[in-house]
């Protein structure tokens, strides 16, 4: 039994009416209020001409303490800038999923952001952060290539350095003195691999030289590539990981497993942070800012009877670069940021002056990577943890040399497969030629890139077609 | 054009279900097949998608985080559910006494943790679990004075790789049981009375009543409740995302936080599409099989 | 019943004693949050721990209404959750409504099959097209964000149909439609005043689930004035120190409500569990 209603029955009425319509009503209003506004205009050369016009509230997300240090930085910088407002933020849970969350969405992203300097290539790509490039330029020649080169893409600036990570070897001067060891006479990656041995016998093998995370080798490895050139991707972002480069590095690092001076301990798990505070492993090669971290592992053991020193990092050949480098971090600002000036006013201030740079190293120790801020007494203040060695200078003599290791988007994945690879190649007996013919191969097929004709797989498959054609 | 008339005669009802349906469009099909492409790029949400076929299964084959994620989560399921099981039975056995009084006031108590949310549970447990200043530990070693031959000391609960498993095992062992207490409360409920009455006839002990009359009933529900609280750890977030974050190392990470951060803090989109993909097929086909062998068992 | 021996007395009175002793451990977890909340950071890393907080600290709520955006996310929450359970009941009830009594409409058993089908689909899939939906719509950091997604699933409407179908009386629909009232009216007036068990059953079910969403909130809210309250919660763990006390009092003002519903609405509440378990 239907009966045929009227046509408008459709329509709600009464309360349903009033109802439905409110629904719809809010629902558009929802709607419209959400759609975000046009970008802000571009910076401009011009942006900072008149410090006392630029003004608004910024906010700023930094984790630990290089939060810690911007937010000190914050009076002083007031009284160059007293109308922009920097709230620095650090509630730290998650922060780097909000601001990828962020840029997706184009909404909610910081003023400025800090990046690890390994991710940063990321996110340069992106087109979601500010291009600096006409205010930034002329601060190229302040930073180390190293780092700048990382913070370009397409010659365009997107971020500029904030710290670096310099590296040498920590090392305990009791062990050293104890078993006769002279720290200057280790010129070379082999004279420290002797040296280790030497430990590793007179104390029946009770010290190792150095911690080494065979699940991580990626980190060592690169540290070593910085110091002799070599490359994972090329100037074209093709894969160059197969190279004679690389098979120095794989080589030194199988000497040093071969030797048994590495403890194979996970990094920054709970043996590693032990060897800080006893004798079981020898030196720590590492970058600046691990200073911090052996200051706050080992006040007592190490502070009191001041054991730890610092020497150059060991070169891959007699006479090489005895530098590279390990982590530190740039700031950005996303294209979303609506006061651009005074986002740059902030970031100048804070990586691009000497007094700011200089009171962050003071603050909490983050190695300035603005080179003339290098040139401040500072540096050459004795530290009296260290023995009183002018570790600052140390760190900061050869920071300009450093070699550039180019970073691609792909960057952190790469790293993970880098790992992988180098841990087999370690536990399972593969050669140095096999473990970098897969990784190339794993590269190629997992990141969807190129490999470079470099390659010696490459140049064989040219050979041979060559051959053939010869033949022919 | 008799379709047509009859379509137009009850436009109403294609109007009422019309919500679910656009809706379900826009976030429902459309992901899903949405996501299905994405299974075969290498996209991160914010540069442009590259194909890359099949790499992403590839990839899937050798990643050690994966096999750590589900084994953890199966290590995890089997720490808590058979004590939940068992637990949430004894409960719904015990609330369903007729003589029983304060039910309920015990009945809240149990229930309670089912309407707290996930996150201020997880901080007030991290209070709990501490492991100097947390007030498991500290019965603990008040208990292990009493009682010196059990060896107590304090445990690591967070801390350490062995550890964190139970501890996330232990909260939501508290959190759940409640909910599948009353999941068997409700079964216990809708077996008839007069087959107890007929048992008492035949002068069954109580015992007997239990294990031949009330687990075979109970067994649907029973089921029930397991293949919740399997697709309920293997898909579990806010307990361990704000509890452990997975750690220490990757040793409390079970596959629902594995899966998140991979979409929303690497921003693999594609790869994260295609596990998710996988896992669900390969769940649907396990359940799928376990439901035939059940039908085959039960005819 | 016959009276029970001795012998079940002691069993009784044991039982009793379990469950008693029970409860004090699953209660305990709350009597911490709730002491903890008026403790100083001291008290509350105190040992041997402190049971009772003395003295007593008021100050974390203050604090936590003053330093956070808490007040903000209550309202944030009581809207989404509010909005989300609105929306979701008048859909769901209105779908189930049709598949109940629009019997003869061609395609009503495949449509609700359909609808059926959908509950396979784990919401772990489709998660990352669903927010890049909502982006391409611009209602990430709305309030649309929280409320939309899920409002119509398949569950709901079929919990619906199941009630509508055993408590609406066909006759009354017939005859309120030989009265003249229009289709939606019949629903409006007629078959939802008749469900009402039905929805108060399912809104509490949404309601749980809504008010303490975690991950989607994670995902699609974005600036402070947004959060919701386990969002603010969640980031008021900072990476150096926690303010324990704040996070306490904030987990207090964001476990309340709930609670205190659940006291008062006991029997809704478990019978909204209960329709969440007859999924099968």
């Amino acid at each position: 039994m239907f009966v045929p209603s009227n046509p408008f029955s459709i329509i709600p009425t009464g309360r349903g009416l009033r109802w439905s319509i409110l629904l719809f009503c809010t629902l558009l209003a929802g709607c419209a209020a959400s759609r975000p506004v046009a970008d802000a205009p571009p910076l401009t050369a011009d942006a900072l001409s008149r410090p006392g016009q630029v003004e608004g509230h910024i906010e700023v997300w930094s984790w630990n303490i290089a939060a810690k240090a911007l937010q000190q930085l914050t009076p002083t910088f007031r009284r160059q800038y007293p109308r922009i407002d920097p709230n620095v933020d650090m509630t730290g849970a998650n922060m780097q999923a909000r601001l990828l969350l962020s840029l997706a969405s184009n909404v909610g992203a910081p003023d400025v952001m800090q990046l690890q300097c390994e991710e940063a290539p990321h996110y340069l790509c992106t087109g979601k952060l500010a291009d600096l490039t006409a205010v930034a330029a002329g601060f190229q020649k302040d930073f180390p290539a190293s780092l700048w080169h990382n913070c370009v893409y397409k010659g365009r600036v997107y971020a500029i350095p904030w710290d670096m990570g310099p590296c040498a070897i920590y090392y305990k001067r009791n062990i050293f003195q104890q078993y006769g060891i002279d720290p200057d006479k280790i010129e070379t990656w082999d004279d420290f691999i002797a040296a280790g041995q030497e430990i590793l016998q007179k104390s029946h093998g009770q010290t190792k030289m150095l911690p080494m995370d065979t699940g991580a080798l990626a980190t060592m490895y690169q540290l070593l590539i910085q110091q002799n050139g070599g490359q994972v991707f090329d100037d074209n972002g093709r894969i160059a990981v197969n190279s004679p480069q690389s098979r120095q590095a794989l080589g030194v690092l199988r000497r040093m497993l071969q030797a048994g001076i590495c403890s194979n301990v996970k990094m920054w798990g709970q043996e590693f942070m032990a060897g800080l505070n006893n004798d079981t492993i020898a030196t720590y090669p590492e970058a600046a800012w691990f200073a911090g971290t052996i200051k706050d592992a080992a006040p007592d053991y190490g502070g009191k009877r001041q054991i730890w020193g610092i020497f150059r990092l060991p070169a891959l050949v007699k006479g090489g670069l005895r530098t590279s480098n390990l982590g530190g971090s740039v700031l950005v600002i996303p294209q979303q940021c609506r006061n651009k000036p005074a986002a740059w006013a902030f970031l100048r201030y804070a990586l691009c002056t000497a007094e700011g740079q200089l009171a962050m190293y003071r603050s909490e120790n983050l190695f300035p990577a603005y080179l003339p801020a290098l040139r401040s007494p500072v540096f050459d203040e004795p530290d009296p943890f260290f023995g009183g060695q002018q570790i600052g200078r140390l760190f900061a003599g050869d920071a300009a040399k450093m070699n550039i290791l180019n970073r691609t988007a792909d960057w952190m994945e790469a790293l993970g497969y880098l790992n992988q690879t180098f841990s087999k190649w370690a536990d399972e007996g593969m050669t140095d030629t096999e473990a970098l013919a897969e990784l190339e191969q794993k590269l190629h097929r997992r990141l969807g890139v190129e490999i470079a004709p470099s390659s010696p797989s490459r140049t064989a498959h040219r050979t041979r077609a060559r051959q053939s054609h010869d033949e022919a | 054009m008799k379709l047509r008339a009859s379509l137009w005669r009850h436009r109403h009802f294609y109007l009422f279900i019309s919500p679910f349906f656009i809706l379900f469009a826009v976030f429902g099909l459309y992901p899903l097949l949405f996501s299905l492409y994405l299974s075969f790029v290498k996209w991160d949400g914010l540069t442009q998608p590259t194909w890359i076929g099949l790499a992403n299964f590839s990839t899937m084959l050798d990643d050690d985080i994966l096999r750590q994620s589900l084994w953890n989560t199966l290590v995890i399921g089997l720490l808590y559910i058979p004590p939940m099981m068992i637990l949430a039975f004894l409960f719904a056995q015990a609330l369903n006494q007729s003589w029983l009084r304060m039910r309920a006031f015990f009945r809240t108590a149990f229930f309670l943790p089912c309407v707290t949310p996930m996150v201020v549970i997880s901080i007030v447990f991290g209070l709990l679990f501490s492991s100097e200043k947390g007030v498991f530990n500290y019965a603990i070693v008040q208990i292990g004075r009493l009682l010196p031959f059990l060896h107590l000391g304090p445990i690591p609960w967070l801390n350490s790789e062995q550890w964190s498993k139970p501890a996330v095992a232990i909260m939501v062992l508290w959190r759940w049981t409640g909910y599948n207490m009353v999941l068997m409360l409700a079964g216990l409920q809708g077996i008839p009375e007069d087959f107890y009455e007929a048992a008492l006839v035949d002068g069954a002990t109580p015992f007997q009543r239990t294990r031949y009359l009330t687990l075979p009933l109970m067994l649907p529900t029973f089921r029930f409740c397991l293949l919740l609280s399997l697709l309920g750890t293997v898909y579990m977030f806010d307990e361990i995302f704000v509890l452990t974050t997975g750690g220490p190392g990757t040793s409390s990470l079970n596959f629902g936080v594995y899966l998140f951060n991979l979409s929303f803090v690497s921003f693999k989109f594609g790869y994260a599409s295609c596990v998710a993909y996988s896992v669900a097929l390969l769940l649907f086909l396990a359940s799928l099989v376990v439901y035939r062998m059940n039908r085959q068992e039960g005819e | 019943m016959r009276n029970a021996p001795i012998g079940a007395d002691i069993q009784r009175a044991v039982l009793y004693a379990v469950l008693f002793l029970l409860s004090l451990v699953f209660l305990f977890p709350f009597y911490w949050l709730a002491v903890s909340a008026f403790k100083s950071q001291a008290q509350i890393f105190a040992m041997p721990p402190m049971w009772i907080p003395h003295p007593a600290r008021l100050t974390n709520f203050t604090e936590v209404a003053t330093e956070t955006s808490i007040l903000r996310a209550f309202l944030n929450s009581m809207i989404t959750s509010g909005g989300h359970v609105a929306l979701a009941l008048f859909l769901c009830s209105l779908a189930g409504y049709a598949f109940a009594h629009f019997r003869e409409a061609p395609g009503n058993e495949a449509l609700f099959a359909f609808v059926l089908g959908t509950m396979l689909i784990p919401g772990t899939v489709t998660l990352i097209p669903s927010f890049l939906v909502l982006v391409n719509l611009h209602l990430i950091n709305s309030y649309w964000a929280m409320i939309i997604p899920g409002a119509a699933q398949a569950f709901g409407i079929f919990w619906m149909r199941q009630y509508m179908r055993s408590s609406v009386p066909e006759d009354l629909i017939h005859a309120a439609r030989i009265d003249g009232c229009s289709e939606f009216g019949i629903y409006w007036r007629i078959a939802l005043p008749i469900a009402r068990p039905a929805l108060s059953a399912l809104g509490i079910m949404l309601l749980i689930g809504s008010w303490n969403n975690l991950m989607w909130a994670f995902i699609v809210l974005r600036t402070k004035d947004m959060l919701t309250l386990p969002m603010v919660i969640y980031l008021l763990q900072g990476e150096i120190r926690t303010p324990y006390g704040m996070l306490m009092a904030g987990g207090l003002i964001a476990t309340l409500p709930l609670v205190l519903a659940f006291l008062l609405f006991q029997k809704h509440f478990i019978r909204g569990i209960l329709s969440g378990a007859i999924k099968s």
